[in-house]
This record gives structure tokens, sequence and C-alpha cells, in this order.
């Protein structure tokens, strides 16, 4: 993974000099890393292998939904995570 | 090259990515311990990758022992969007020979780039407006600035992660689920606080929905297929709209 990473670093760096990349086509590796993120989001808070869980789901979906609301307002990623793991941790506790 | 006037240029410049590094990388640290990483693995990882969306993709099908095939795919996708980036700089490294660029390229990041290419670019307009003509291209100036800020970072995110690995073995048990709830809760943070315009937000909420009923299609391939599908369809829309406006 670590070489995958370097040759698409070093790559344009030796052969593409002189040579712009299409703004079209920027897009579409950005938009493709944020759906990445966004599909690992998911999987990791809601899925446990194959299967959906049902329980902790809730929980864990209200504490995303605040630390995007936190995050949106602050403008800061750091204190909406902050808020979603004081809230998630406290779920976890209560259940 | 380092320690010349352009390197420390690009080393003060950096500063701010430094303060943004110190918690993203902190979390991965504490989130990679929470997963099962050795604290080897932790600080090989950030420096040979040096990649904080990717080390998060490849988390979690690590910790769950996933194909080998599926890790390399997420990482490598999660990467390429370090093609344009370092498509973008390579003009103002001319001159340079291949091998220290080489070595520099290992350095490439979302934050290194952006303050690397708005600095050369700041300072291309400036010259040329006052000779009136486009300056040479100091490639090895450059580089020093760029390793500047890209090397500075890059350390600061290594170390970063091994004192993350550090603090979330301190913490007591009862907190996994906060622990695990880090990375996630920080990159749909970071997301939220980039969002613009409208295909972004669409994408995102669109993935975030597809890949449930994706992984549970297929574990492996599922959530990958979702997403590249979302990011694909938005933007042919986008294009679409754009050649219509």
């Amino acid at each position: 993974m670590g070489l995958m990473a370097f040759a698409v670093r070093a790559g344009p760096q030796l052969f593409f000099v002189g040579r712009k990349f299409p703004e079209a086509w920027d897009r579409l590796l950005r938009y493709l890393s944020y759906a990445f993120i966004c599909s690992i989001i998911s999987v990791t808070l809601f899925l446990t292998g194959a299967r959906f869980e049902t329980q902790v789901a809730p929980y864990r979906g209200a504490a995303l939904a605040v630390t995007i609301i936190i995050a949106h307002k602050t403008k800061s990623a750091v204190t909406g995570m902050l808020v979603g793991m004081v809230l998630v941790l406290l779920f976890s506790w209560i259940r | 090259m380092f320690f010349s006037p352009r390197f420390r240029q690009g080393a003060k410049a950096a500063v701010p990515i430094w303060i943004a590094f110190v918690p993203s990388s902190v979390a991965w640290g504490m989130a990679a311990q929470a997963h099962g990483l050795k604290l080897d693995e932790v600080i090989l990882m950030s420096a040979w990758v040096y990649s904080g969306p990717a080390q998060f993709a490849v988390l979690a099908p690590l910790a769950e022992g996933k194909s080998s095939l599926q890790v390399l795919v997420a990482g490598f996708l999660m990467n390429l969007r370090f093609l344009p980036m370092s498509t973008a700089l390579a003009p103002y490294f001319s001159g340079v020979k291949r091998v220290p660029l080489l070595f520099a390229s290992h350095v490439v990041s979302a934050s290194s780039f952006i303050v690397s290419y708005l600095q050369f670019q700041k300072e291309r307009e400036g010259v040329s407006d006052e000779s009136g003509a486009l300056q040479r291209i100091d490639g090895y100036g450059n580089l020093a600035f760029f390793l500047g800020v890209g090397a500075t970072s890059f350390l600061i995110w290594v170390v970063g992660s091994g004192v993350g690995y550090g603090i979330a073995l301190g913490f007591p048990p009862g907190f996994e689920e906060a622990l695990k709830f880090i990375l996630p809760g920080y990159f749909a943070g970071l997301l939220v606080v980039e969002m613009k315009g409208w295909a972004m937000p669409l994408i995102c909420v669109a993935s975030l929905l597809a890949a449930i009923p994706g992984a549970l299609i297929n574990s492996g391939w599922g959530w990958l297929v979702t997403a590249i599908s979302v990011a694909i369809l938005g933007w042919v829309l986008e294009q679409w709209k754009l050649r219509a406006s």
C-alpha cells in the first residue's frame, strides 16, 4: 500500500512535468475520496462484518449527527469529534 | 538544502499544518491501537503510507482480517487524489534531478500541496507583474520550500501517531466505544468543514447511506463498489449540469 501511495505521488514528478491535470478529472478523484471516507464511516459505525448493529446503530447515528452539526457550527472537526466521542461513551454506559 | 532560508520559510509556513496534524495523528494512533495494531505497525504505516484518509480506510479491513487485495484497492483509490496534486506541483520543480524529486514526492499531502502551491503561484505572479515577463523557476529553491512544509509536517504526523498509541494504552477499560468513534467522528467533521457546492454533500450523504446495503450484500467489496458508483454518478451529474448551464 505504501508503494502504491508512493507511485501515485512520485509518478507525476517523473513523467508529468510541464503537463496539467484536467480540472474535471481532479474533481472526480476528490469525489472518489469523499465517497470512500463516507462509506467507511458508515461501515465502521454501523456494521460488524456483514451484520448490521441494530442495537447500537441508533446511538452511534445520533452521535454522528451531533458531531456533524457541531463541526458545521464551530467549523472545527476536533470539537465535533470530541462532543461525539463523549456522547458515544455516555450512550455505551447507559445501555 | 535543509536549513536553507527557503527550507526555513517553508517550515514557518507549515506551522498551521503542524497544529492541524497533532489532533489527527494522535486520533489515528489511538484508533489504530483500539483496532489492535502494534506500536511498530502504527509508526511504520504512518511513515510509509503517510495519508490520514487512506490509513483510516484500511484500518477496519485490516483489523477484521479482510483480503489484502481489498486493503490495497481501498488504499490505492484513496491515494489517487495525490495524482493531480503532484502533477500541479511538478512544473515548479523544473531542473531538479530525479533522485531528490523522488524523495520529496513522498511528503506530498493535501496540506503540503495547498501551502506550497499557493506560495509558488503567489511568487510567480509577483515577479511576472514587476518585470512584465515570466521569471525563471528556481526548482531547487521551490523544492527546499516544499520540503520545509512537507518534511516537518511528516515528522509531526509520525510522532503524533506514536503519541496517540501511547495515550490510548493509558485509557481504562470501558472506553473502547469512544476510542473507536474517534476516527469516523474526526473524518465526518473534516468533511463537513470542507463542504462546498451541491455535489459534495450529495455524494457524501448518498455514499453514507448506500454503503450499508452494499456491505450487507457483499461485506468485502460492496461498500467499495457503492462508493465508486456514487462518486461517478455525482460527478457525471455535475458535468451534465455544468454543460447545460
